[in-house]
């Protein structure tokens, strides 16, 4: 990202994070409850949201960009370009609504794999509304299930009470910050060489061709 | 003479110390016995030290031969310097196999390991006879079983005369000699040869003629397959230098090359590295007894051998890039070059009109050729060759590049070969292709190479999102233009290409025929469901929307910005969203003009609508009316954002709304990047496409299964998109270190491209045996690997290894082998006359290489009588190698006697 180069100073890596889920299972809100410690019944979201936050995660001060998505139909194609050169998405889903469950798998894990340009991008599944515990029709163990199944980090939580939302982001960014692909991608202009490295071919070679 | 080296002074005092260790008379009188001493001196050093310790020292590998290394001394003797050289192996087995290639010639003709040598000047006869004498006495002073050679005559007699002690009373004496050419016509043929081996042990001629002798024989044959097309490699120079005309046309010499309908024949005539085969054919061990048998054998078929194995010729640049090759991977170097020139100016233009001197070192084609290639850039489309190709490596998306089919990767490409890529031809081909895309916008002419719709691919390289957005626009403008007297027809195709966000109303299955169209006008697409409106027993209708307008990555930075701006005034919504749906506002409330605002959330929003009750959304519920149920609650918050815009919007269908975005404005602004964009961001784009275009291209090579190139062809677009990731900042032209890399990248990709034409070819020639394609392609690869992937520096260390893997022929793959020779043409057969037998398919072997041996059972009476035990066993008496052709014969005899 080039933006990132630029600002160098403030931060150390900027990231660029992306909540998809259908509509009314909460991300608007676990964004805002996570980024202003408050909740609140907010419109529903117009096409895209935006917001910045700062942390310090690891002795490393990062720029978080998150971009939080209307889950209508009709501002799907609108949205699909923010997929671009995310470093990590957020999948959300309504712990009392097992439909919002099964669209992860039948239509959002699609568009990720559709409009990701970023091969290494973290992914993680977020069961929201965990507060609404009588209500609960997705059961924990089907969240773990599926998020071994497609290969992402897992956590429910409760934009409401506040419960693991900022666990959530952590543990995403932390992921991040240990996959060098996406580190060198977010760093503020840090470039390596890789010819000076060890190239990467070559023990993958060895490896695998027999 | 040779002059002295390092090594002489070290071996020399270490001899000295050696010396002391023993007891030596230094009493020497003559020269001669000083020189013995002085060999001797050196030998004990060599035979203390061991292999290991040598290989420590000085030892140097002997070129082509494996585990085999060599050490050597000088010494001077009647004004003369002599050298001598020491041959060991690393692994000492003591068994040496047949017709094998890591054996050292003299190895080859006598079967014996550790030859010694003293070489280094042309010996006549008696000189080498006495030289030999000193090496044995010496040899013998320090009991050492070694054998030793000394090279009479001419060097290119290869004549060798030699001597060992074989640590009993026996002594083995070799002799070797070669004649080059008038090769005796006895000589030519295996009795003769036979006649000729016979003859060295048995003393008389009348013996011999009478008697039969049991002569064990092996024999080995190579035939290469026949130069498949020598006047194909005839080259057009020209053609190379001015990157012009022949190459993406095809060939004009008409004749069919053997890459043909391979992907990149489009771009540029490969060298077949496979140059041919050599067949071995061997004969293992056959005990012969008389010159008939040997007569037989001439006229056995090569198909009656024992074994065959195969080995390719392989053309020489495999691994090595001294630049003289053509292939996507050269013109990517100069590419990389003309990056490197770039920053020399601000403006495309400048290359073209710049200073004289780069005038006159970069040679632009002339016209003719700049027009073909626009021509076939914009004119010479194919149907299929619009949008991305089916084919595409699923790693190829990684690269910014522009994908292989479509406009700017197909100029990239023909950049490449363009007049010689320089920064020049570049800028003068840019500016063409800039002014043929401008004609296109202004005549509304559809963009070739460029899908009119979808969403624009973000993935790509800027150029080509700004092509594609152009390509909308040009489509937009052009349906404006063409459907003024807006209809039913209007809708009828707008319908058509917006499919994804009209798919609400497709979706739900109603189609657009039914009772759906209003008397008053064409501003609904269709039923929405079969919902019925809140508050008056009428249908729903979907609305015909805007599309979204469509937006390259910058319009994307720019709102990433703006929003970034407005980042801590919490609420970000942004405006354009917000058109978009008042926008969806104005045309619901337009094709149903009783609509409520619940109606719409239940149409747009369906979530946001709670039924009462257990009805689910999507099930039929025309029979009840009116749904009863309610908005949810953030819906129905007073502040709520949707129902204020939907307050604001005014009933107006689609057609007749101001529109979300202007084509006019947005395609102007397109040509004015494209026209205005600096040599550097131009240079870096195509850096981008070129790499990508030219792996995909490769990609598209059928090698069958082969799994190492499958891995390899992954790794390259790992490689060239994990490098080309930092071509992104601003200074690239003065990072000297990126350049080095990308430069380093032309290299890996050159390896890569290599070993692909190779695969491709071997593939073609073993379509029948595909799994001997792979073997060989294994073999091949096994060899070159160590060397790729490195920096041409490095590669230059070990070049004059040769690839001499060989492959053996199972019985049922013969025959293909076997059509490979094809029968020579009578034309090509008149031109030499035949002399050898056992032709294959009217090919005579190039190379006949035979061992004769004979052996006598020996009992210890042989040997000397401190021997205590009684050997019994067969010892090699006499072996004679012959190698040659009928007109080239090496011999080689050794004769084990004892004195």
């Amino acid at each position: 990202m080039e933006s990132s180069s630029r600002a160098a100073a403030e931060f150390d890596y900027l990231f660029k994070l992306l909540m998809i889920g259908d509509s009314g299972v909460g991300k608007s809100s676990l964004l805002l409850s996570f980024t202003s410690d408050a909740f609140e019944e907010l419109s529903p979201t117009i096409g895209v949201d935006f917001k910045v936050k700062h942390v310090t995660l690891g002795g490393k001060k990062l720029k978080l960009a998150i971009w939080d998505t209307a889950g209508q139909e009709r501002f799907r194609t609108l949205t699909s370009s923010y997929y671009r050169g995310a470093q990590g998405i957020i999948m959300v889903y309504d712990v009392t609504r097992r439909d919002t469950f099964t669209n992860l798998s039948d239509i959002w894990a699609k568009e990720i794999d559709l409009y990701s340009t970023n091969q290494d991008c973290i992914k993680m599944l977020v069961g929201n509304k965990v507060d609404k515990e009588s209500e609960r029709v997705v059961s924990k163990k089907e969240g773990i299930d599926f998020a071994r199944e497609y290969g992402c980090l897992f956590i429910e939580c409760s934009a409401k009470t506040r419960v693991n939302v900022e666990q959530c982001f952590e543990e995403l960014v932390l992921k991040i910050l240990e996959t060098p692909g996406l580190l060198a991608e977010g760093s503020a202009g840090v470039k390596k060489n890789i010819f000076k490295q060890k190239p990467p071919e070559s023990s993958d070679a060895s490896s695998s061709c027999c | 003479m040779k002059s002295a080296n390092n090594s002489k002074s070290i071996l020399e005092d270490d001899g000295e110390e050696e010396e002391f260790e023993h007891f030596d008379d230094f009493t020497l009188a003559s020269s001669w016995e000083r020189f013995i001493s002085g060999i001797e001196a050196v030998c004990r050093q060599w035979l203390a030290d061991g292999p290991k310790n040598l290989l420590v020292k000085d030892a140097v590998p002997v070129n082509h031969l494996k585990d085999l290394y060599k050490v050597k001394s000088e010494f001077t003797y009647a004004m003369k310097s002599y050298c001598l050289e020491y041959y060991f192996a690393t692994v000492d087995d003591g068994k040496i196999p047949d017709w094998d290639h890591t054996l050292h010639d003299l190895q080859l003709s006598f079967g014996v390991i550790a030859p010694q040598s003293a070489s280094g000047v042309v010996l006549d006869a008696p000189e080498s006879s006495k030289l030999l004498s000193a090496v044995a006495i010496a040899l013998s002073n320090c009991s050492c079983l070694w054998p030793a050679f000394v090279p009479v005559h001419d060097p290119s007699r290869k004549s060798y005369i030699g001597i060992q002690n074989m640590g009993t009373v026996f002594t083995r004496r070799f002799e070797a000699d070669r004649i080059g050419s008038q090769v005796p016509v006895k000589l030519m043929h295996l009795e003769g040869l036979y006649e000729l081996f016979v003859s060295k042990f048995a003393y008389t001629a009348v013996d011999w003629s009478m008697n039969h002798f049991e002569v064990h024989f092996k024999m080995k044959l190579t035939y290469r397959t026949p130069i498949y097309d020598d006047e194909d490699e005839i080259h057009d120079p020209d053609a190379d230098i001015t990157g012009s005309s022949e190459n993406p046309e095809g060939e004009i010499h008409g004749k069919t090359q053997w890459d043909d309908d391979l992907p990149w024949s489009k771009w540029y005539s490969a060298e077949d590295p496979v140059k041919g085969f050599e067949l071995h054919a061997i004969w293992s061990e056959i005990i012969a007894e008389s010159s008939l048998d040997m007569a037989e054998l001439e006229n056995a078929s090569p198909i009656e051998a024992d074994k065959w194995f195969l080995c390719p010729c392989l053309s020489q640049h495999l691994d090595i890039s001294d630049g003289s090759a053509i292939g996507f991977a050269s013109q990517l170097h100069l590419l990389v070059k003309a990056l490197e020139m770039s920053s020399e100016a601000k403006f495309i233009e400048d290359f073209v009109s710049g200073s004289e001197t780069l005038k006159s070192s970069a040679v632009v084609p002339p016209p003719t050729v700049l027009d073909r290639v626009l021509k076939d850039l914009f004119h010479e489309v194919m149907e299929a060759e619009t949008g991305s190709s089916p084919a595409e490596h699923k790693s190829s998306r990684s690269i910014k590049g522009a994908p292989l089919e479509s406009l700017f990767a197909q100029f990239c490409l023909h950049a490449l070969w363009f007049g010689n890529c320089s920064i020049r031809a570049i800028a003068v081909l840019w500016i063409e292709f800039v002014r043929e895309v401008r004609w296109c916008w202004e005549e509304s002419q559809q963009l070739p190479r460029m899908p009119a719709n979808g969403p624009i691919d973000l993935s790509t390289c800027l150029i080509n999102q700004k092509l594609h957005m152009l390509a909308v626009c040009i489509d937009k403008k052009y349906r404006e233009a063409e459907g003024h007297t807006v209809g039913a027809d209007e809708s009828e195709t707008t319908q058509e290409d917006l499919q994804i966000p009209r798919d609400i109303s497709a979706s739900h299955g109603v189609s657009k025929e039914g009772s759906g169209r209003k008397n008053d006008g064409n501003d609904a697409a269709g039923v929405a469901e079969s919902m019925m409106l809140l508050k008056s027993r009428k249908i729903m209708h979907a609305p015909i929307t805007q599309d979204p307008p469509p937006m390259t990555e910058d319009m994307h930075e720019e709102r990433l910005k703006a929003a970034e701006a407005l980042g801590d005034s919490f609420s970000f919504s942004a405006q354009l969203e917000k058109e978009i749906l008042a926008s969806d506002m104005s045309a619901f409330k337009a094709a149903n003009p009783d609509a409520v605002f619940e109606d719409f959330i239940r149409w747009h929003s369906p979530r946001d609508w709670e039924n009462d009750g257990n009805e689910e959304i999507g099930v039929s519920k025309s029979s009840v009316w009116p749904p009863r149920g309610k908005l949810s609650e953030r819906m129905s918050d007073p502040g709520n954002s949707w129902r204020k815009i939907w307050n604001e919007a005014p009933a107006v269908p689609a057609s007749e709304q101001k529109p979300l975005w202007d084509p006019n404005r947005e395609g102007e602004k397109v040509l004015h990047y494209l026209e205005t964009l600096r040599p550097c961001q131009l240079l870096e784009q195509m850096i981008f496409t070129a790499f990508r275009a030219a792996a995909d291209t490769l990609n598209q090579t059928s090698f069958g299964d082969m799994k190492q190139m499958t891995i390899k062809m992954e790794q390259l677009y790992l490689t060239i998109a994990s490098m080309l990731k930092y071509l992104h900042a601003q200074n690239t032209t003065s990072d000297i270190e990126l350049l080095e890399d990308l430069k380093r990248l032309c290299t890996t990709f050159e390896h890569i491209e290599n070993l692909i034409l190779l695969a491709a070819s071997l593939h073609g020639k073993f379509l029948q045996s595909p799994y001997l394609a792979q073997a060989i392609f294994s073999d091949c690869y096994n060899f070159y690997l160590p060397n790729m992937g490195t920096s041409s520096a490095d590669a230059q260390v070990d070049t004059k290894r040769e690839f001499n893997e060989k492959q053996e022929i199972k019985a049922r793959d013969r025959d293909l082998i076997l059509s490979m020779f094809t029968p020579p043409t009578a034309n090509q057969s008149w031109r030499k006359v035949l002399s050898m037998g056992n032709l294959l398919n009217g090919h005579e072997p190039i190379l006949r290489e035979i061992i004769f041996s004979k052996r006598d059972r020996v009992s210890g009476s042989y040997y000397a009588a401190s021997s205590p035990k009684l050997y019994q066993q067969d010892i090699e008496t006499y072996r004679m190698y012959v190698s040659g052709t009928s007109n080239d014969l090496g011999v080689a005899l050794a004769v084990a006697s004892f004195d």
